[in-house]
């Protein structure tokens, strides 16, 4: 098959996606930017977030050029890539604590990002690997098990660190993909039962931190931390209540202009979009995000290959259950865990990552014909 | 192949209805929060960033009838400590509970209070008795000192962190450029109390701890004087520190009021009743200490004067009375300062009471102004075994019933009286009720008592559990025609009985309010004069009486005090014997005597005869109210 330059270029660009994440930026970055406009250095956090995008533009691009086909033969090198940056904030001098975690690295001083964001993309590829080799059935127990044993060590890193709202996201994406690879319906109910019991051992036994089990169990008592996770709850439900149809106003939100929502720009940016945008503002987002995830399943159905699917879906999977999960712990459905709203909150790990996502998907379309 | 794609885009689709469904279940929330309940939730938004503070209303001024400013108001620095700081709420919390052993001890109270007490002059129990005062709102700091020196207040405020728990806010107080003048027309005022606010709806649209009037005018006009409170929402963030002024309601300051009362006047008065006490004192009545004057407006029913001795200054309120200064002024040794003695006193008027009983005599037609009595000293007409005596032991010889007033033989009355008892109608009782005794005159001033008209059905009563000492005897009647035995009366209601006596038998309702003002200072609402009584007597009657009295102070029992007084003065004084004290001088009168405008009435406790001390200040009192020269008169005289 001969195609012109332009013709392959065109494959190789999946306008919906581009144009929904572009979308998605933009409406980000203007709420971010009210978010941060009554803080102490509001206009340099802006900066810091275009930066963020910019910076995230080069591992999409280097994704998207390269043929995801051949992250195959790295696997070796790419587990193990993962859990150093998973095990790399516990190293003495890299790794730093903030917010009650160690989920950070930094170098000379400087905080660089959370690995464990990169890392999600890393465990999307091997386990895609995994799961593909299976030809889309996976009906052995030792099957199952091993993609679970993929799990389990990453799950048992990052609750390490500790930071249950990424491993959650970890679970999540692990259970779309063995969805879209084949597993039997049984193993998910084993799974469930298993997921059922751990739950009711680690809370029995009070494996979890405290805050983490505040953090869990607040949603369905709010009492339990009035002024820690409760309070937060709280306040953000309020924020967004408030808001009403249609918004007080970008910087016109009290509830968050006045402090009462504890991390406004990052976990909880949808609280102000919901505040100050309204119902309308959170209708345009949840639609933008529809068309982003309906572009990524187009793709994911486009792909010459398992693998490529199921990578696809990994992705979709991550960024549907970080939506449910933090749109849902703002409104009190979920509980109050630390994950970033893709391409809304502030903060350049997850940016990075999630534009290295695109790169990945945008990486599976352009290589559907086959090279 | 074709059936694993096919299988694969089952799997896709599934995904698809897993995203939608995510999304939807989000949406559907949102719709539930933000259109549904979006008003509930605005308003605990607004509830958030919204605090109201009230702002408190000037309370009312109070002039006197000349404009003069007895009660004004100022700002002071008030310092107060903050009961819900965690090192002060932790030690009340150890004195609220039942384990006394747990109380806070002396020791830990210095630590914690001690410098800064001594900064202010103030022990550290005492502000601790302050913080843990119930009769405050629970989160209102408590003022521990008013009018705290500048440089140590300075002091305070830069070193907040040695006392996180003070705060210093400018507050308005009372102000009393006259200080202890006029303090029971005027009163105190205070926070109401815990008992105060519970137990009544008078303090309904009241917080606990807000000042109100608590004593005379200040709680008689309570309502006119307080205003109305304003507010001001201040939005505040998350960590309660304000951010600006949502908007504000300014507070309607309360009404300033005029009284009747002529400040100058009154300070005559109450010279004249502490040079009496004293003169009684050093004439040997060692326990006159206490007493009260009334001068009245005749025409008008306005009280220009009104003094209950021993008094108290008001200022003493400011901020919080102290525990001890409370103590002072509530205890028996202090005589009660607080009483306003010429509206809550009852004392037997004694031969004041005389005029009642010759109205009444001649009314009845027992008497006429020239029957004649002869006075031996001692009087036997009820029988042998029930001899009663004229104060004057060596007796008046013959007295006219005119005679009689102007000496103030008790005998003549005797007569009167028993002649009352004989005819079993109660005349005697029905005239003094005629002239409001025995029932509160309705004065504007808060506490007046009704004193008492003693007659059969009331000893009946009063002695229901001792039934020998229930039948009304002639000795009762008797000891009642000269203001002694069961007999009682109010300073203020003997002198609306001289009042009426002097204005034609009317008796114009005493009043101390003149005016409320407006904002302007111009007049919103003047108290018009308004008959209490007629009495119905003659004034033939009236004429004979007022005869009778210019007698009493042109030759009679006081002559010597009225020495050197140009007006025509009628009065009649008063010695009232009160079991186990010594006598309770009393004066009555008004003047001019052919014109009358003033009434005055002056009652000391304990001080020996009416002539002696009481007659002199009430001849002083109406040489300052008729423009005469005051002068100190020395009367030792036995007269009564």
């Amino acid at each position: 098959m001969n195609k012109t330059t332009s013709q392959r270029f065109l494959d190789a660009v999946n306008v919906p996606l581009m144009l929904w994440a572009a979308a998605l930026i933009v409406y980000g970055t203007i709420v971010v930017a009210s978010a941060t406009s009554g803080m102490a250095d509001g206009s340099g956090m802006l900066v810091r977030h275009i930066v963020g995008i910019v910076v995230g533009l080069v591992p999409m691009a280097l994704a998207w050029a390269f043929d995801y086909t051949r992250l195959r033969g790295w696997q070796g090198v790419l587990v193990a890539f993962g859990a150093f940056l998973l095990v790399s904030p516990r190293i003495p001098g890299l790794g730093v604590e903030a917010g009650g975690a160690t989920s950070w690295v930094q170098l000379f001083g400087v905080r660089l990002f959370q690995p464990s964001e990169l890392a999600k993309l890393i465990f999307i590829v091997v386990v895609a690997a995994v799961i593909a080799s299976f030809k889309g059935r996976i009906d052995r127990p030792a099957d199952a098990m091993k993609v679970m044993a993929f799990l389990a060590a990453a799950f048992g890193l990052i609750l390490m660190q500790p930071d249950l709202g990424t491993g959650l996201v970890f679970v999540a994406i692990t259970f779309i993909m063995l969805i879209a690879g084949g597993m039997k319906g049984r193993y998910f109910a084993v799974a469930l039962a298993v997921a059922v019991v751990a739950t009711i051992v680690v809370t029995q036994f009070h494996l979890l931190e405290e805050y983490q089990e505040d953090r869990l169990l607040v949603f369905i008592e709010p009492e339990r931390d009035p002024t820690g996770a409760g309070y937060s709850l709280a306040q953000s439900k309020i924020a967004i209540g408030s808001g009403g149809l249609t918004g007080k106003g970008l910087q016109a939100g009290t509830q968050s202009n006045l402090n009462f929502i504890p991390a406004r720009h990052t976990d909880f940016i949808f609280s102000v979009l919901g505040e100050e945008l309204g119902f309308i503002g959170a209708v345009i987002l949840l639609g933008l995000y529809l068309a982003l995830l309906v572009s990524a399943l187009a793709i994911a159905t486009s792909s010459r290959d398992l693998y490529g699917a199921i990578i696809a879906v990994g992705v979709i999977g991550m960024w549907l259950f970080q939506i449910l999960e933090n749109i849902g712990m703002t409104v009190g459905m979920m509980p109050i865990t630390g994950i970033p709203l893709p391409f809304l909150s502030f903060g350049s790990s997850a940016m990075v990552t999630n534009l290295g996502a695109v790169g990945l998907l945008l990486s599976v379309w352009s290589r559907r014909y086959g090279t | 192949m074709s059936t694993y794609r096919q299988e694969l885009r089952g799997r896709f689709a599934t995904l698809g209805i897993v995203i939608v469904v995510v999304l939807t279940a989000l949406l559907v929330r949102l719709w539930t929060m933000q259109v549904l309940n979006g008003e509930s939730y605005a308003a605990k938004a607004e509830n958030n960033r919204v605090r109201e503070i009230s702002l408190e209303a000037p309370r009312g001024r109070i002039f006197d009838r000349n404009g003069v400013p007895i009660v004004n108001n100022r700002s002071a620095l008030a310092v107060s400590v903050d009961p819900t700081h965690e090192d002060v709420r932790s030690l009340r919390l150890r004195a609220r509970n039942d384990d006394t052993a747990d109380d806070p001890t002396r020791r830990e109270l210095d630590e914690l209070f001690g410098e800064f007490g001594g900064m202010l002059g103030v022990s550290a129990t005492d502000i601790f008795e302050r913080v843990n005062d119930v009769n405050q709102e629970a989160l209102r700091p408590r003022v521990v000192a008013v009018d705290a020196p500048k440089d140590v207040v300075a002091q305070l405020l830069e070193r907040k962190t040695d006392f996180p728990w003070v705060h210093v806010e400018e507050i308005a107080v009372r102000e009393y450029p006259f200080g202890s003048l006029a303090a029971h027309v005027v009163g105190y005022a205070g926070s109401i109390s815990e008992r105060e606010f519970e137990d009544s709806d008078e303090y309904a649209g009241y917080e606990l701890g807000d000042i109100v009037g608590k004593a005379g005018a200040e709680r008689q006009f309570e309502g006119v004087l307080r205003g109305d409170k304003g507010w001001r929402r201040i939005e505040v963030n998350a960590s309660g520190r304000p951010q600006g002024i949502v908007d504000e309601q300014a507070p309607r300051p309360g009404n300033d009021i005029s009284l009747t009362i002529d400040i100058e006047l009154q300070r005559v008065v109450e010279e004249q009743m502490s040079d009496a006490m004293a003169e009684a004192r050093r004439q040997g009545y060692g326990s006159a200490k206490a007493g009260a004057a009334v001068v009245l407006d005749v025409t008008t029913g306005e009280v220009l004067a009104l003094a209950s001795a021993p008094t108290y200054d008001p200022s003493v309120f400011l901020g919080g009375i102290s525990k001890a200064n409370w103590q002072t002024l509530t205890a028996k040794e202090s005589e009660y300062p607080l009483n306003d003695r010429a509206i809550m006193a009852a004392y037997p008027p004694a031969s004041t009471f005389k005029v009642i009983t010759a109205i009444a005599g001649v009314n009845a037609g027992i008497t006429t102004e020239s029957q004649t009595y002869t006075c031996t000293g001692r009087w036997t007409a009820m029988g042998q075994q029930w001899p009663k005596s004229c104060w004057k032991r060596t007796g008046h010889g013959t007295v006219s019933s005119r005679s009689g007033m102007k000496y103030s033989c008790d005998i003549v009355y005797y007569e009167i009286g028993y002649e009352f008892y004989k005819r079993k109608l109660e005349e005697l009782q029905a005239q003094a009720r005629a002239f409001g005794l025995g029932t509160v005159t309705g004065i504007d001033l808060p506490g007046e008592v009704s004193g008492r008209v003693p007659d059969a059905a009331w000893k009946k009563e009063f002695n229901a559990n001792y039934p020998e000492y229930q039948l009304w005897l002639p000795g009762d009647t008797v000891n009642m025609s000269i203001g002694q035995g069961d007999m009682l009366t109010t300073p203020l209601q003997m002198a609306t009985v001289y009042a009426g006596i002097a204005n034609e038998g009317i008796i114009m309702k005493p009043h101390v309010l003149k005016d409320v003002l407006d904002s302007e200072g111009g007049v919103a609402r003047s108290a018009e004069p308004e008959v209490l009584r007629r009495t119905g007597v003659s004034q033939d009657v009236l004429a004979m009486i007022t005869r009778s009295l210019v007698d009493v102070t042109r030759d009679g029992t006081a002559q010597a005090a009225f020495a050197g007084l140009s007006a025509q003065v009628a009065g009649k004084t008063g010695t009232a014997e009160v079991m186990g004290k010594d006598d309770y001088a009393w004066f009555c009168a008004y003047a001019p005597a052919q014109e009358p405008k003033y009434a005055v009435v002056v009652v000391l406790e304990q001080a020996g005869g009416g002539g002696a001390v009481a007659a002199p200040a009430a001849r002083n009192i109406l040489a300052s109210l008729l423009g005469e020269p005051v002068k100190t008169v020395r009367a030792r005289d036995d007269s009564r």
